[in-house]
């Protein structure tokens, strides 16, 4: 993975990051005014969902260079 | 009759919305990969300046916003370059601290004469 290509997988991360952040924040305020009387548990809950979801994505996105793709494998 | 279908119509409207607006979360691609979510970030950037432009004028506050200036500051590359400047400091510190030692001993010495 040239350097190049390594900034790049890290800007998106970045920015994965601040929309899932962001859209966890939104629902959590949803649901937090719809069904849980305004309480603040769920708008940190799904923040945090947010955060662990663009996590998962960028540990994911970091590893594939070094994973062997299913379709190299059948070539 | 009324009285009891009344709670009922409200879970029912609550569990709509509340499903709408993951439903919309989901299929504008923000729960998705990393690519898609730079994506709607890009396309989010790019959406607000006009929005903005179309609610002040909705407002009637078109004459009051004074135009942002454009400011030719690039964070990133601000950033990149006190990094480089730091590890460049850093690995030269240990020459440049024995250069300086060495010249105020020198120093020291001619006083001493």
């Amino acid at each position: 993975m040239s350097e190049k290509e390594l900034g790049k997988k890290w800007d998106r991360c970045l920015a994965d990051g601040a929309i899932k952040v962001g859209t966890g924040l939104g629902l959590g305020i949803v649901l937090s005014v719809l069904f849980f009387k305004r309480h603040t548990w769920p708008i940190s809950f799904c923040s945090a969902a947010g955060l662990g979801m663009a996590y998962g994505n960028c540990q994911s996105d970091l590893r594939s260079s070094y994973l062997l793709h299913r379709n190299e494998k059948e070539q | 009759m009324a009285a009891r279908m009344l709670p009922v119509v409200k879970l029912a409207t609550k569990v709509t919305i509340g499903g709408g607006a993951l439903y919309v979360a989901w299929d504008s691609g923000l729960l998705g990969s990393s690519e898609q979510g730079s994506e709607a970030l890009q396309k989010a950037k790019a959406a607000i300046p006009p929005a903005i432009e179309e609610w002040m004028k909705y407002f009637g506050l078109e004459t009051q916003l004074p135009n942002i200036p454009k400011v030719e500051f690039s964070p990133v590359q601000a950033w990149n370059s006190g990094v480089r400047q730091s590890i460049s400091t850093l690995s030269e510190a240990p020459t440049n601290a024995t250069k300086y030692t060495n010249q105020g001993l020198q120093y020291l010495k001619d006083l001493a004469k």
